[in-house]
């Protein structure tokens, strides 16, 4: 039944050529601005600055990697919010729920669904990035950061149900989730270094999964080892079955909420 | 066993979400009704907009929760076995956004099949005989988007047997049709239920649709039932003298609403201005109508008794049209 889910919406997405070629380009676009603007303010490629503070001193393999698992941390987020309402707004959230598989089986095939697929634009965007900026990647090193990327991803698509739920039942949650994705953006130091935010920014942004795998990937390119990130990496594992706890009862709660006032559309 | 159950179910919508520790009004949309389908039936809600039709429909396909009362689908209660219930009935919602529109009329149907857990060796065939069943087979690699309103509808009646349910809800499924497209429609439901044996129930708010199509027929209005039985016995309620049409122009409908007699228009034609009426009103009544009718500045065109019908069961029911 996932995997239903997962082929009608690649059918649907990569129907459309022109959207899959213009969803890199937007990738593309906002990576250089960020880049170009880092090293403008940094002063150039290379930072002594941020190299003491994260242990990686080149800029725009520092924000690359940081912007490519944003965009994919986000897109379970995006699938649950735009996703759902896009369901509510053809009118078949409902046809869906009729049917006798699970709502959160349903759900989450559709976050797995957009996940694959912005995976997929981001190879896209990572592989013109590494080029364009000359960032050496080898296989090796991608295969060696894929658990830490695969654990903040599990740990967001368990988070998301909270959205899933809250559009069930606010129906048009979409700028609420924005200023969170963007939120995400600036706590996880995604585009500069943590240490320059206060403290209490700091603890704050331990609560991210994307703040661990996003340094546990830094520290691999930067020559390290996960016995680098010990400390990273087990916040990760305790986050997933938090944001799986937290986000199921939540969930569960607005479906319950959602069967009194029905499902129904815009 | 009956095929659908419905006793004293009730349903009440909040005026805004019921937050915790929020207080909410709630707004009574169905109050208290019972019913029985049998297996094999094909059973009709006839009632105006907002009669708590679409309430009853999404409740007794487990897609609601009711306030109140009991409903059962297969001897399965629909608040403890939703799951069950799922598998073993389809619903035709009403609209015809019901559909993946950027998916091919196969590709909708393998979707539904996969969700609804159709054996994989029995998927293919199954969508084959469908779509050749309401006649898309030729356009099955057609994008939904490409399909007319009727076109529409058929595949939806297709999506609704694909896990070959057996009850099958249909939610005003002819609404906006084409008349070409309502009278396949029509035909094929009465088939589905006298050629495969299948429990149906629909909704709708044309009169002729329910009498022609419906074994029994429960009207329905403000949310409760006010008359069940045959179209036959449903049309007993009202004497043949009584029933009378009216053809009148320079009629004000808010004049009318006024009315003490039981009257409701029934058509009306915007490039004559001629209005059809349907009364219920004895022989003493007539002309006191027909001059009250005057007063108000009316021009009464034509009198005619008539053989009643079911929109002039409902206005001696509630004294009124379906469409006021």
């Amino acid at each position: 039944m996932i995997l239903a889910v997962v082929e009608k919406e690649f059918r649907m997405f990569f129907r459309y050529p022109l959207r899959v070629i213009s969803s890199i380009l937007v990738g593309i676009v906002f990576l250089l601005q960020f880049v170009y603007f880092g090293q403008a303010v940094l002063g150039g490629r290379y930072s002594a600055l941020l190299e003491a503070s994260t242990g990686m001193g080149d800029y725009p393999t520092y924000a690359l990697i940081g912007y490519v698992l944003w965009w994919v941390s986000v897109s379970p987020m995006e699938a649950y919010v735009w996703g759902v309402r896009r369901e509510l707004q053809r009118g078949t959230f409902e046809t869906n729920v009729l049917s006798p598989s699970r709502l959160t089986g349903l759900l989450f095939g559709l976050a797995l669904s957009w996940l694959l697929m912005d995976s997929a634009l981001m190879a896209v965007v990572f592989a013109l990035g590494a080029a364009l900026f000359d960032i050496p990647v080898t296989i090796p090193l991608l295969l060696k950061s894929l658990p830490a990327i695969i654990a903040s991803l599990v740990a967001f698509l368990g988070f998301g149900f909270i959205f899933a739920g809250l559009v069930m039942l606010l129906k048009n949650i979409g700028p609420f989730a924005q200023i969170f994705e963007f939120a995400m953006l600036f706590l996880s130091g995604v585009f500069f270094p943590l240490a320059v935010m206060p403290d209490w920014v700091i603890s704050l942004s331990k609560l991210f999964p994307l703040t661990h795998s996003v340094n546990i990937v830094r520290t691999l390119f930067a020559g390290g080892g996960y016995s680098d990130v010990g400390s990273s990496l087990l916040w990760l594992l305790a986050l997933i079955p938090l944001y799986w706890g937290i986000g199921y009862l939540l969930f569960r709660w607005a479906e319950r909420t959602t069967r009194v006032i029905g499902y129904g559309g815009y | 066993m009956w095929a659908v159950e419905a006793e004293d179910l009730r349903k009440s919508y909040p005026k805004k979400i019921p937050l915790p520790f929020r207080r909410v009004e709630w707004v009574e949309a169905v109050r208290g009704i019972s019913f029985r389908v049998r297996r094999g039936e094909l059973f009709g809600l006839l009632g105006p907009n907002g009669a708590g039709k679409t309430t009853t429909i999404k409740m007794l396909t487990t897609l609601l929760e009711p306030s109140g009362g009991t409903a059962r689908i297969l001897g399965l209660d629909v608040r403890r076995n939703a799951r069950e219930i799922r598998r073993r009935i389809n619903l035709v919602a009403e609209g015809e956004r019901t559909l993946y529109w950027r998916l091919s009329a196969y590709e909708n149907l393998k979707y539904f099949a996969r969700i609804y857990y159709v054996p994989k060796d029995e998927e293919r065939e199954r969508i084959e005989r469908l779509l050749k069943l309401v006649g898309l087979w030729e356009r099955r690699n057609d994008l939904v988007m490409n399909f007319s309103r009727g076109m529409k509808q058929r595949l939806a009646i297709a999506k609704a047997l694909i896990n070959d349910p057996e009850v099958l809800f249909l939610d005003e499924p002819t609404l906006g049709l084409d008349v070409q497209s309502a009278i396949f429609v029509r035909e094929f439901i009465r088939r589905l239920v006298d050629e495969d044996g299948k429990t149906v129930l629909l909704t709708t708010h044309y009169m002729a649709e329910a009498e022609r199509l419906c074994d029994r027929i429960a009207i329905i209005d403000h949310g409760k039932i006010i008359a069940l039985d045959t179209p036959k016995g449903l049309k007993k309620l009202v004497r043949e003298e009584e029933t009378i049409e009216i053809r009148a122009k320079n009629i004000e409908p808010e004049k009318m609403s006024s009315s003490p007699f039981k009257m409701a228009v029934i058509e009306r034609n915007p490039e004559t201005g001629v209005l059809r009426l349907r009364a219920q009103v004895d022989e003493e009544e007539l002309p006191k109508l027909v001059e009250w009718l005057v007063r108000r500045g009316v021009k009464v065109l034509s009198v005619e008794r008539r053989e009643p019908t079911l929109e002039d069961v409902f206005i001696k029911l509630t004294g009124r049209g379906l469409r006021d």
